[in-house]
């Protein structure tokens, strides 16, 4: 056992592999009908999403209101890029992880200058005009949406069903997942945690406050842009400006809340709790945002690091009372 | 010499916060900066710190470089840390994620190892904690590395700003008063660890303090400021004497004629 700890501490892709391969066998096992698949693949969406999110709002603590946009700029480079040129999932992936790159960096421009609600209001007002020019521009289909967008294949096999798409998202998932493990536990991520802490202490400890913010913001797009293709590929292949509202804006935040501001498993705790209960409160759709925007408040009041500090705090109260012998006083 | 400044001045609108000052501070030395409050003690930190930008004709040079507009990320990589007067600690951080941050400009390997994961990265990681792990247990912290920065005493967090800014190995060390709020034993205490990691580390220290005892038994040399100007300087012996000194602090004194007429008003 401790062999094996030791492994995985050294080359932790192993056990990305080993999660791979579990969830590889979940649909056959646990799955009754094909719609949970799909259930899957929005989960698995929505973690991705998260995960850039918890980068920049959880560890960097630039608070962005606008990463929708984000999303939806990453959908809509796959639709048009489909729309237009015809092109298929493994091309448009990539495409529109660099375009909403350079979104990003716009997006984060603002926050050299602005701090908390002031740069909440700024990058609302991007998400927001990301969204109107879409739903208002022709080369978009404005609010007809764009349909058909094929699923992909893989050397003859057509990832065509929800319960095969799956593994294209899961794929996706473990991947972004992986990535922002290892760049929130080197350096990078205290970087971007002492940015959030204190910027001019940062600074003056070395950090380069002005590069460190907008590589967050770049990392984050770069995830909602991969979130955004595999949406836009997901069967039945149609996306339309409606699924690009502050309301989504306000699950994925609530998702980064609930799950742990700053807390590595943070979105992904997050992602799955909110997209089940999401799921599941769909006959109460009237009360939904409500209960969304009650979970925020209530957690920030009573949990503010969310379920994922919640369990690590049970956790380090343990360790510490066993080496130290006292109950911790604060 | 270490770090050097000529006609040093920045203006707050229309305050002179610091007004042409000529500093000089050689290798190996340990210099008290004293003066009243409001005596553009702290500017002249946040200057040298690039914290601030100086007004034009200003200059400042530390250990060779020219770094009178240098952006504050850059002067630290040169080898400058200090602390705040108000420690500006990483609340919300671990304690062991504090001091690892105080570490960035010493992290060897670059961004993209860090994304791919590499095993090197990890590696690095582990020996960049043992050593960060072995500079808490030097200041006294190693039992509390794993709680929140908030959860410490006064005393602690003033221990953990010190400990994070040697944590990029420094030449020049600035303490924006480190001992402020602590009661005489732990002054003692910290000012011990001090002396300790300035032997270790072969550090250049200034201190700024308002604890004269402290500054008087430590401080190879002393510089005094008053309304933004330089007005003595010396080692602790000559300052205790001097009457530009003691007026500053204590007020000037008065003639028999000129008390007659502040009387008479």
């Amino acid at each position: 056992m401790e062999k094996f700890k030791s492994i995985i501490r050294d080359y932790p892709f192993i056990a990305f592999i080993i999660a791979f391969v579990i969830l590889a066998f979940v649909p056959s096992v646990v799955f009754t009908d094909v719609y949970q698949s799909h259930l899957a693949t929005l989960i698995f969406v929505n973690i991705v999403v998260a995960a850039g999110l918890n980068i920049v709002k959880g560890y960097c603590g630039q608070v962005t209101v606008g990463h929708v946009g984000l999303f939806a700029v990453g959908s809509y480079t796959a639709g048009t890029l489909f729309l237009y040129l015809g092109l298929g999932f493994w091309a448009t992936l990539p495409i529109a992880i660099i375009v909403t790159a350079f979104f990003g960096v716009a997006m984060g421009i603002p926050s050299f200058r602005l701090e908390g609600p002031y740069l909440a209001l700024a990058t609302l007002g991007g998400g927001e005009a990301i969204r109107l020019f879409i739903e208002n521009g022709n080369f978009f289909r404005s609010t007809f949406g764009i349909s058909d967008i094929p699923t992909p294949s893989l050397m003859g096999y057509n990832f065509d069903s929800p319960d095969r798409y799956y593994f294209i998202s899961m794929t996706i998932m473990i991947i972004a997942v992986y990535f922002s493990f290892s760049i929130l536990r080197s350096g990078v991520g205290r970087a971007f945690m002492s940015i959030r802490e204190d910027p001019i202490c940062a600074a003056a400890a070395g950090i380069n406050v002005k590069k460190y913010k907008i590589l967050a913001f770049i990392l984050s797009a770069m995830f909602a842009g991969a979130a955004g293709a595999v949406y836009a590929h997901m069967p039945p292949g149609y996306i339309h400006p409606n699924n690009y509202t502050v309301i989504e804006m306000v699950t994925f935040l609530a998702m980064v809340v609930l799950g742990g501001l700053g807390h590595i498993w943070g979105g992904i705790i997050g992602a799955i709790v909110i997209t089940i209960v999401y799921d599941l409160t769909r006959p109460l759709y009237k009360y939904q945002l409500l209960i969304f925007g009650l979970t925020i408040v209530l957690t920030i009041l009573f949990m503010p690091k969310g379920l994922g500090g919640f369990i690590d705090r049970y956790f380090l109260e343990k360790r510490f009372k066993k080496k130290t012998g006292t109950e911790k006083t604060t | 010499m270490i770090l050097k400044t000529k006609q040093l001045s920045k203006s707050f609108g229309g305050l002179k916060a610091i007004n042409k000052v000529d500093f000089e501070l050689p290798k190996n030395e340990i210099r008290g900066i004293i003066g009243p409050n409001g005596s553009g003690k702290s500017t002249f930190f946040n200057l040298v710190s690039g914290i601030y930008d100086s007004d034009p004709g200003s200059y400042i040079e530390f250990d060779g470089h020219d770094i009178t507009f240098t952006p504050p990320h850059e002067i630290a990589s040169y080898g400058l840390s200090r602390t705040f007067q108000l420690l500006r600690l990483y609340q919300d951080m671990t304690v062991i994620d504090n001091v690892m941050s105080g570490y960035h400009t010493r992290v060897p390997y670059k961004f993209f190892d860090a994304v791919i994961g590499r095993k090197k990265i990890w590696d690095q990681e582990r020996a960049i904690k043992e050593e960060m792990m072995e500079l808490l247990s030097f200041v006294g912290l190693a039992d509390y590395a794993e709680l929140n920065a908030s959860e410490l005493s006064g005393g602690q967090r003033r221990l953990l700003v010190l400990a994070r800014a040697i944590a990029m190995k420094p030449k020049l060390l600035m303490l924006d008063e480190p001992a402020a709020g602590l009661s005489p034993v732990n002054v003692d205490n910290l000012m011990k660890i001090i002396m300790q990691l300035k032997e270790k580390y072969g550090l250049t220290l200034i201190i700024i303090e308002h604890i004269l005892k402290v500054v008087m038994d430590t401080c190879n040399s002393v510089t005094v400021f008053d309304h933004g100007q330089k007005i003595a300087e010396g080692t602790p012996a000559q300052v205790k004497d001097d009457n530009a000194v003691i007026e500053a602090y204590l007020g000037k004194k008065m003639d028999d004629e000129e008390m007659r007429k502040a009387l008479a008003v």
